[in-house]
């Protein structure tokens, strides 16, 4: 019997740390495990007995890289237990609020973590030693983005200007159009990205995703809408038990999310673009006709192309945000009538994929039980698989090359570990 | 995300930035010294705070004179104690390499800022040594300690009169 492990103890370029451990028996793959160490539900337990009015700011902590993520399904969660209905001009704020966490979280993957990969350098600081105007445009897109989620988060350590039933604070209209030259050439950048994404060498792949996403009738949902799957899933966030289940693995310190039944599935900007993408603007349509982008990308490697044209969408949908925006009355809505405690659940896409929060609230709002199912939580185990597969393709390579691609493989999926769990460490063992 | 700006004086002159997550144990320990800094030195510097990604640093630095950047660091050290390194035309020292969790780490926001152009004409990196970086976790007790020397090293350094050290310097 011949074995081959491979290892890799810590995972370059991905949000946070974890590993990997790949044995293979006899030139067949034996297990994969991606395993992710972190306490994860230290943040559900610490948010036991504070008022339900907390949770958007502590759970913005959870995550340096989508704290919008974290706030948004955290808001509407507790909306949906309050019974507040948050529209117009305050719903339009969030979605361009939305809009600046995609740009920022996408153009630091595509350029700085992901770009490298095909490139062939080991990360974004030597690649900008050779070619600093493609860095020079990454950080130029990911300031846009800043931009947007600074003016509406509050100009604090974590966006504070968040609260239950809209903002604390909102924009006039002329702090909003002050961004607009900003967002115009960052528009620019991020269709001159698709281009740029589209000449990078792609390995082959081929993946059978169940894609997970949340559908809205009107629009490429950000903030609402039913969650549904390529394989004919459609629930209401509200009923997400009753089609995920989620169980502890061994090797890993995050809960694995499955559908029922114990099948892998996959959330993040491939999903979104395989499900929703009838509802992108024009010009996205077209660039992404332009650069040959299939309507389902089922090739992992060339999801930074999907997050290059979602890039260009939310440049245009926080454009038209900007040009129709007539301040609201107040910054917030308030709960009405007499609370008598209950569950609220929502679920918003962080740029990852789907965020889902669940509260049970007492009736003077205190928060009894709090559940939060993080993007990479629930692609852990699709991950998994990719890398499975990407290893059975290649088990030619020496375990340097084999180990490079499995890495590859895992960040095409932009896994923020960090949410999911903490520390990252890859193994391969070859028996 | 960059919430840099919280407490920002509005002030010009030096500007020292704390990096760290503050409910992430020991990484809060970039915060905690801004924090305390603030009544020490009042208007002589503008404080501001980097919990999330750091190729923000790029922004908030270029273009100026001082920066001070305290961050936690794991370098083998003992336990709260801490380094300042002038940072000058060479890469940040292996101590402040890879030891961030913020993304991408210090060095590699040092490094681009040197490949683009883009750094401070001065930039001095106190890095405090720490352990505990799970959510939730104390302050380690010698990392409080770290603190407050960092803390009174950064106020005696941004005093009017101060001459300013060279690098690179233990407690």
């Amino acid at each position: 019997m011949t074995e081959r492990t491979i290892a890799v103890d810590y995972l370059a370029r991905v949000e946070g740390e974890g590993s990997l451990h790949v044995k293979l028996e006899d030139g067949r793959v034996d297990h994969v495990e991606l395993r992710i160490f972190e306490p994860p539900r230290f943040f559900e337990a610490f948010l036991r007995g504070r008022m339900y009015t907390e949770a958007p700011d502590i759970t913005a902590r959870i995550c340096g890289i989508c704290p919008v993520a974290y706030q948004m399904s955290a808001v509407h969660a507790m909306e949906q237990a309050y019974g507040i209905s948050v529209r117009g001009a305050l719903r339009e704020l969030r979605r361009l609020f939305y809009c600046g966490e995609w740009i920022e979280s996408h153009a630091l993957h595509v350029y700085l973590l992901h770009t490298p990969d095909f490139l062939g350098y080991p990360d974004a600081v030597r690649m900008a030693k050779d070619d600093p105007e493609t860095v020079k445009r990454g950080l130029a897109l990911k300031k846009a983005g800043n931009a947007l989620m600074q003016l509406l988060g509050g100009r604090e350590i974590h966006p504070i200007n968040v609260r239950v039933g809209g903002f604390y604070r909102v924009p006039s209209v002329e702090e909003l159009e002050s961004l607009r030259p900003t967002l115009e050439s960052a528009l620019e950048i991020a269709e001159e990205t698709v281009h740029f994404a589209s000449g990078l060498p792609f390995p082959d792949a081929e993946e059978d995703y169940e894609f997970v996403a949340l559908q809205h009738p009107d629009e490429y949902a950000m903030n609402e809408g039913d969650i549904v799957s390529s394989r004919g899933l459609r629930v209401p966030v509200s009923r997400f038990d009753e089609a995920f289940e989620r169980a502890p693995v061994a090797y890993t310190h995050a809960l694995q999310s499955v559908r029922k039944g114990g099948t892998p599935y996959l959330v993040g900007a491939l999903a979104r673009y395989a499900l929703n993408g009838p509802r992108l603007s024009a010009r996205a349509k077209s660039i992404a006709r332009e650069v040959g982008l299939e309507p389902v990308v089922r090739n992992p490697f060339r999801s930074i192309l999907v997050r290059g044209i979602e890039m260009v969408y939310a440049c245009e949908e926080a454009l038209r945000i900007i040009s129709a925006y007539r301040p609201p009355e107040s910054a917030w809505v308030e709960p009405a009538g007499t609370f008598h405690g209950g569950v609220g659940a929502a679920a918003t896409e962080a740029p990852r994929g789907l965020l889902y929060h669940r509260y049970r609230l007492a009736a003077d709002g205190t928060i009894e039980t709090a559940e939060i199912v993080a993007p990479t939580a629930q692609n852990q185990k699709r991950i998994e698989e990719d890398v499975r597969h990407v290893v059975e393709r290649s088990l030619a390579l020496d375990d340097a090359h084999l180990t490079d691609l499995c890495e590859r493989a895992i960040r095409n999926h932009d896994p923020c570990i960090s949410c999911a769990a903490h520390f990252l460490h890859m193994e391969v063992e070859r028996t | 995300m960059n919430r840099v700006a919280a407490g920002d004086s509005g002030v010009d002159g030096p500007l020292v930035i704390g990096v760290g997550n503050e409910i992430r144990g020991d990484d809060a320990a970039g915060l905690r010294v801004t924090r305390e800094l603030r009544p020490l030195v009042g208007d002589r510097a503008r404080i501001v705070e980097c919990p999330g990604g750091v190729t923000e640093l790029l922004d908030l630095w270029e273009g100026q004179d001082r920066v001070y950047l305290i961050d936690a660091v794991r370098s083998g050290g003992p336990l709260g104690s801490w380094l300042r390194i002038l940072v000058g035309d060479q890469p940040l020292p292996s101590p402040l390499a890879g030891t961030s969790t913020h993304g991408l780490s210090i060095a590699s926001a040092v490094a681009l800022g040197q490949i683009l152009g883009r750094m401070p004409a001065r930039l001095v990196v106190y890095g405090i040594e720490a352990a505990r970086f799970d959510p939730g976790a104390e302050l380690s007790p010698e990392v409080l300690v770290g603190i407050g020397q960092v803390t009174r090293a950064l106020a005696e350094e941004l005093e009017p009169a101060a001459s300013a050290p060279g690098g690179p310097a233990r407690s």
